[in-house]
């Protein structure tokens, strides 16, 4: 039992780890721009966040595993708070054929991953997915930066993109 | 061929326990008094239950590792081909013996060995560096350090008055302190401690110093993790290895990579011995597969790859970028891009001239010039 629990344990560290080693966004040699992210596609207002946008909107945290094994703290705006100021239905209006809709998480270089509305709205999957801007404290840079995706709920870690840059909302049935 | 073949290993361990009073001293050990003063980003170590980590441990092992009557001939230790000023390694293609036998390999680095989920290039049993330091010491294939069962090693050790006190604060609970098992406790802990992490780019990274690498490293960095060129896939985490483990990770499943060095045509693709952990599972799919190693310091220990074969980090380059490597006439005649194992993410990529200086300087601000002048890790003999 002991056993089963810890090696479960372990493999959800590896797994995490893992999953944000694995999350790409090729990356094209140019000195590092600031913060922006771009909310587009079929949304009621399209909008543009700065750094000082997102440190304006409620924040959250998450402490994960990184590596192996060592505690780090993300820190950002949840996937929900953004779509929601643009306009995505969410909540009571998540229904029909909004339920068709989906949000690509473009990074810099073109790497690219989805995720269904449904899987964010609270009154579905309830998946907490962060778009990041600080690690432990401090802004996140280099080849993480500035912003991220964190999804600490996958066990793979493919879809916390980083270098992240546009969410584009589609709707597949209007 | 390559170190000790299992059943040579499973026959020297044998006539070990028999002749030499093997392992266990009967009261545990005291509490580990090491401090391993890590600095962020980076786990604890894994160390195995019946060798905790202490200082006097650590100093024992020291002396060990760099006496060279430890060899056949008192001409060689494990420093001879493990040299501090070069990370640990010795700057040849492969490593040669007390005797003058070549290895078939490239000596490998030492540095953050803690770390290293398996050991060797391509030994996927081979997991505890207890074990590992009897291949060189024991081994005859090739002869490294030479030593027999029963010769006057472990006597010698015993008539040594700086070994008598050496042993006493490493051992204190063991009635017969002199044994093998010891020796490569005390070398073990002395490997462990070896620890890099005060390279430009960690003070970079995780000390947040914005000047610590030049703007070329930094982007280096941003090509070494992208998507198109994926050398993090392999060289992973804050050991830049995916064969990494630590203490909450102890027992990672790691892959081994066949890079597409070679592909040489009729039997198998790689050149014998150096043919991969195929030598130990016989899986065909497995021929060429080797650990991606630490590339921490890696611009002090040319030549590369296990076997050395490539001489500068451009040429690694260059073979990364032509996914694989072409090796046009000779006995090792071969495209190695073709190589039936290849891993799906040697693809090849464009390279311009600025992006491979960029990945370059990158490279070398893995650099710890403190790990290779620190007086810990030094030679006590001098
Ligand atoms: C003749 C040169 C030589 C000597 C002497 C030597 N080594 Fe090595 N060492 C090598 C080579 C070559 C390899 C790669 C072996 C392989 O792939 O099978 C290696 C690999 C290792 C590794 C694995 C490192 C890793 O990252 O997986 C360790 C640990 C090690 N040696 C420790 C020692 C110790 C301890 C001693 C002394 C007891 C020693 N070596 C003596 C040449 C040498
Ligand atoms: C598919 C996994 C994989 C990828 C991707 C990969 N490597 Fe490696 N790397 C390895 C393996 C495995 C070895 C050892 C191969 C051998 O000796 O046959 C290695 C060896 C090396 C070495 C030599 C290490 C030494 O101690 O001699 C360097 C340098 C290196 N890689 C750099 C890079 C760079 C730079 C990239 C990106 C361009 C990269 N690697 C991408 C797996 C990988």
């Amino acid at each position: 039992m002991f056993h089963k629990q810890l090696f479960i344990r372990i493999a959800a560290v590896a797994g995490v780890w893992a999953s944000l080693m694995f999350a790409q966004t090729p990356a094209p040699a140019v000195a590092q721009a600031p913060a922006k992210l771009v909310v587009s596609g079929d949304v009621a207002k399209p909008i543009t966040l700065g750094a000082e946008d997102l440190a304006a909107m409620p924040r959250e945290k998450v402490s994960i595993p990184d590596q192996d094994g060592t505690q780090v703290e993300y820190e950002g705006v949840t996937l929900r708070e953004i779509l929601q100021r643009a306009g995505t239905p969410l909540g009571n209006q998540l229904r029909g054929k909004a339920l068709t809709t989906y949000v690509l998480a473009k990074a810099h270089d073109g790497y690219q991953v989805v995720f269904a509305l449904g899987e964010i709205d609270a009154s579905f999957g309830n998946g907490k997915i962060l778009v990041v801007d600080k690690r432990d404290g401090k802004a996140l840079f280099g080849y993480q930066g500035p912003l991220r995706l964190v999804c600490p709920d996958d066990k793979a870690g493919a879809r916390s993109v980083r270098m992240l840059e546009t969410l584009e909302v589609v709707q597949l049935q209007k | 061929m390559n170190g000790l073949k299992l059943p040579a290993m499973a026959a020297a361990l044998l006539v070990l326990a028999l002749t030499t009073r093997w392992a266990v001293s009967a009261e545990p050990e005291k509490p580990a008094d090491y401090q391993w003063n890590l600095p962020k980003g980076f786990p604890r170590p894994y160390v195995p239950a019946d060798n905790p980590m202490s200082a006097a441990k650590v100093e024992l092992g020291r002396y060990l590792f760099y006496d060279s009557r430890m060899s056949v001939n008192g001409k060689q230790s494990c420093a001879n081909c493990h040299k501090q000023d070069l990370a640990f390694t010795d700057g040849r293609a492969v490593g040669v013996g007390a005797t003058g036998e070549l290895h078939s390999r490239s000596a490998m680095s030492l540095v953050n060995v803690a770390y290293s989920a398996a050991l060797t290039w391509s030994n996927p049993e081979m997991k505890s560096l207890e074990k590992q330091a009897l291949v060189p010491m024991f081994g005859d294939h090739p002869v490294e350090l030479g030593l027999r069962e029963g010769d006057a090693f472990l006597p010698l050790l015993r008539s040594d008055s700086r070994y008598a006190a050496l042993f006493a604060r490493a051992f204190p609970a063991d009635t017969d302190r002199f044994t093998m098992a010891n020796v490569t406790k005390a070398i073990a802990s002395f490997e462990r401690s070896i620890i890099s992490a005060r390279s430009p780019y960690d003070r970079y990274h995780y000390d947040r110093e914005d000047d610590a690498v030049s703007e070329s490293a930094k982007r280096g960095e941003i090509l070494f993790f992208s998507q198109h060129i994926s050398c993090f896939r392999c060289h992973s985490g804050f050991n830049f290895s995916d064969a990494t483990a630590s203490e909450r990770n102890a027992d990672r499943e790691i892959e081994f990579h066949n890079t597409g060095l070679y592909n040489l045509s009729g039997g198998l693709s790689y050149p014998s011995p150096n043919v991969g952990i195929y030598e130990f599972t016989h899986a065909p799919a497995d021929v060429g597969k080797f650990k991606a190693p630490t590339l921490r310091n890696i611009a002090l220990t040319a030549p590369y790859m296990h076997d050395g074969s490539i001489q500068t980090l451009e040429g690694v380059l260059d073979h990364y970028a032509a996914g694989g490597r072409r090796i046009a006439s000779g006995p090792m005649a071969g495209n190695g891009h073709d190589n039936p194992n290849k891993d799906h993410l040697i693809g090849g990529f464009p390279l311009s001239a600025q992006d491979r200086a960029d990945l370059i300087d990158f490279l070398k601000c893995l650099t710890d010039d403190e790990v290779i002048r620190d007086p810990r890790f030094a030679n006590p003999w001098l």
